[in-house]
């Protein structure tokens, strides 16, 4: 697929040491990439360049085939959604009218940006009465919700997102990555997502892009990224320790499974469930070895030998 | 931590007023001060109702306040009223210059009472809108069905009547364009300063030296500056500016309530944080946009708040422009010191005080009601 946005030998030099350093990265169109890091790491400059709300030292980002310096900002960015962590809403003004700045700001009729409005505030689940009240009575869910309804509010083809659910408790962030997820799947849009937090960043990511000290370190799928080869601060960024379970997270039982009989009293699973809820009925239940079903019949067994791939080579 | 037992500090100088000092004056004519009158020898047995009515608003004000409000109208009421009524028997058999005039103890009982007031209002939301009305029903009743007609300073009104109206009028007038002149000179400054750093600094320090010469000396200084200007310049002379009258009046008090507008303007423009103004330019918005749909609505609050500052500092300031010729309630007041005639600078102090009270009320409730957005 083309890249939607292309950084091309990008540095930004802020002049005290931070900055970016020879970034070249391809963000292919529906992509949904997640830049990971550390703090300071130079992700949120690297989104910024794409709104220009940074300007490179050096380089060129293209958006849709198109080097955005030779673009007027402010059209640019209108074709953007931006979300960001703190919300950025307008205290000042609705819920309704929050949702409605970009296209008022595109001059759309008013039926049309009601339309939009409703249509978004039940896409993002938000109570129809919430329209009329002020940020300061929403909850942080609520105004995450809101912010990602901005964002969206002009249809745009590429949305960027910081750390767009900072702000939230785990529950309620579990559930907005997961809706998140679903609105990427539907809507085809090309995301560019900063985070800090290595278990949204492998959960969301089809392309995962990890930054120390403004380069980057490695991009790839999370699979890639979370094998075994990988750069050890790499691992230790998405996992540590921990890193062969949240690899398991990402593999189905599907990939795994082969044919034949599996031992008698062997406990079931659906072969789309994940590797690491194969291997949390194992430790459950004693067994080395599942029952695949789909869709309620047997179709294969899987061993404890075959998790994460280990059983092919 | 323990809060000040105000109300019950109050009430001592309340009674320290009603009791302690000279209620009243009985004087030959209004440039003497005459002879003390105890409130014993004024009110007589209505001593006791106010002072009683004063000492039951004290436990009761922090539960009751609607109760205690109405216990200290009741008090001010029948202290107001009594006194009324005290003056036309002692005028009886004395010259027609005879006044009865307030004693210390009259206005240091008046003074505590309205802090008072003001303070058992405070815990209700409702009683502090209501109460300055039923206060102002009161007093003008008392004052319009002729129960005060007596005490010298109605008969000093009513021999000024037309020149305290139009001087009232004036005044008014003369703060209404200093301000208009403040605004028109420091609203664009307040922004070229929230702008420009290098002239926010150069500005603040300006604007701060102003507020340090003292105003009487400001307005003294600026007639031979005008002078000096006009002769250099006669064609000022012709466009109506003068060296003595509206001209160095207007323009000092401008230069007083420059700084809390300025000011007021720098703040409040900054008072949008960063990372809104920052997700607005993200979603494209202009930075004229962003100053009007974000920093400037942001900023009412404050804007609106110096703003009641600059006009109430006019309008009190107004009153030296009586130095300068601007005429204006200040004229009165220094006429009346010129006479040492304490009517007089009441009848032309009293006016500007009520005016500045009212109009900085009027404003409050204007802030209050615009931020709809906040808490």
């Amino acid at each position: 697929m083309a890249a939607m946005i292309r950084f091309a030998g990008i540095s930004v030099n802020f002049g005290d040491g931070a900055g970016l350093r020879d970034i070249d990265l391809d963000v292919p169109e529906g992509a949904l990439c997640v830049l990971v890091g550390t703090s300071g790491a130079g992700k949120s400059t690297l989104m910024r360049l794409v709104n220009r709300l940074v300007v490179p030292s050096a380089g060129t980002v293209t958006l849709a085939g198109k080097d955005i310096a030779t673009r007027d900002p402010v059209e640019l960015r209108r074709g953007i959604g931006y979300a960001i962590q703190s919300v950025g809403l307008f205290p000042h003004r609705t819920v309704a009218e929050n949702i409605a700045i970009i296209p008022a700001l595109l001059g759309w009729e008013k039926r049309r940006i009601t339309e939009r409005t409703d249509a978004l505030m039940t896409m993002l689940q938000l109570d129809p009465a919430l329209a009329g009240r002020y940020p300061h009575a929403l909850s942080g869910g609520q105004a995450q919700r809101v912010g990602l309804a901005r964002a969206l509010a002009a249809d745009p083809a590429v949305l960027l997102m910081d750390e767009p659910f900072g702000a939230v408790d785990p529950i309620v962030r579990r559930a907005l990555r997961r809706e998140l997820a679903a609105i990427h799947r539907e809507t085809g849009k090309t995301i560019l997502l900063v985070t800090h937090d290595a278990e949204e960043a492998l959960e969301l990511a089809t392309l995962l892009v990890v930054m120390r000290e403004g380069r980057i370190l490695a991009q790839g799928s999370p699979l890639e990224l979370t094998a075994m080869a990988a750069d050890p601060f790499v691992r230790e960024l998405l996992g540590g320790a921990g890193l062969p379970l949240r690899r398991l997270d990402l593999l189905h039982v599907r990939d795994a499974v082969r044919p034949g009989e599996p031992e008698a009293m062997a406990p079931e699973i659906d072969a789309d469930a994940s590797q690491l809820d194969a291997l949390r009925l194992m430790l459950e239940h004693g067994a080395t070895s599942l029952v695949v079903t789909e869709a309620g019949s047997a179709v294969g067994a899987l061993r404890f030998a075959d998790l994460d791939g280990r059983g092919r080579t | 931590m323990r809060t000040l037992p105000v109300q019950p500090v109050l009430a001592a100088l309340a009674l320290l007023g009603l009791l302690g000092f000279g209620w009243l004056a009985v004087a030959p004519n209004r440039l003497v001060s005459g002879t003390a009158l105890s409130s014993f020898a004024a009110l007589h047995f209505w001593v006791a109702a106010v002072a009683l009515l004063l000492v039951a608003a004290v436990p009761i004000s922090p539960r009751r306040p609607a109760l205690a409000c109405a216990a200290l109208l009741a008090a001010l009421g029948v202290a107001l009223w009594a006194s009324g009524a005290a003056a036309p028997p002692l005028l009886e058999g004395m010259p027609p210059a005879a006044r009865v005039m307030a004693g210390p103890g009259f206005w240091l009982f008046l003074l505590t009472l309205l802090l008072m007031l003001t303070e058992a209002a405070r815990p209700a939301a409702a009683l502090r809108r209501t109460m300055p009305l039923v206060l102002l029903a009161m007093l003008a009743a008392l004052w319009f069905g002729g129960a005060l007609d007596a005490l010298s300073l109605a008969v000093e009104y009513r021999a000024r009547a037309p020149q305290l109206q139009d001087a009232l009028l004036r005044h008014m007038l003369l703060s209404a364009a200093a301000l208009a002149l403040a605004l028109v000179l420091f609203v664009p400054l307040g922004w070229w300063g929230f702008r420009a750093s290098r002239a926010e600094a150069v500005l603040g320090t300006t604007l701060g030296l102003v507020q340090v010469v003292p105003a009487l000396a400001l307005f003294g200084a600026l007639m031979p500056l005008l002078g000096a200007l006009l002769r250099a310049v006669p064609g000022l002379r012709e466009a109506g500016l003068e060296t003595i009258g509206a001209t160095p009046a207007l323009i000092a008090t401008a230069l007083y309530a420059g700084l809390p507008l300025w000011r007021g303007i720098v703040v409040g423009l900054g008072a949008a944080p960063r990372d809104l103004v920052e997700a607005a330019e993200g979603m494209g918005m202009t930075s004229r946009r962003i100053d009007w749909e974000l920093r400037v609505p942001l900023g009412l609050p404050i804007f609106l708040a110096s703003l009641r500052v600059a006009t109430v500092q006019c309008i009190g300031l107004m009153t030296l422009g009586g130095l300068v010729g601007a005429g204006g309630l200040g004229a009165i007041v220094f006429e009346g010191m010129a006479q040492f005639a304490t009517d007089l600078i009441l009848l032309g102090a009293l006016p500007v005080i009520l005016l500045a009270l009212f109009v900085d009320g009027v404003l409050r409730l204007v802030e209050g009601r615009l931020a709809r957005w906040r808490q």
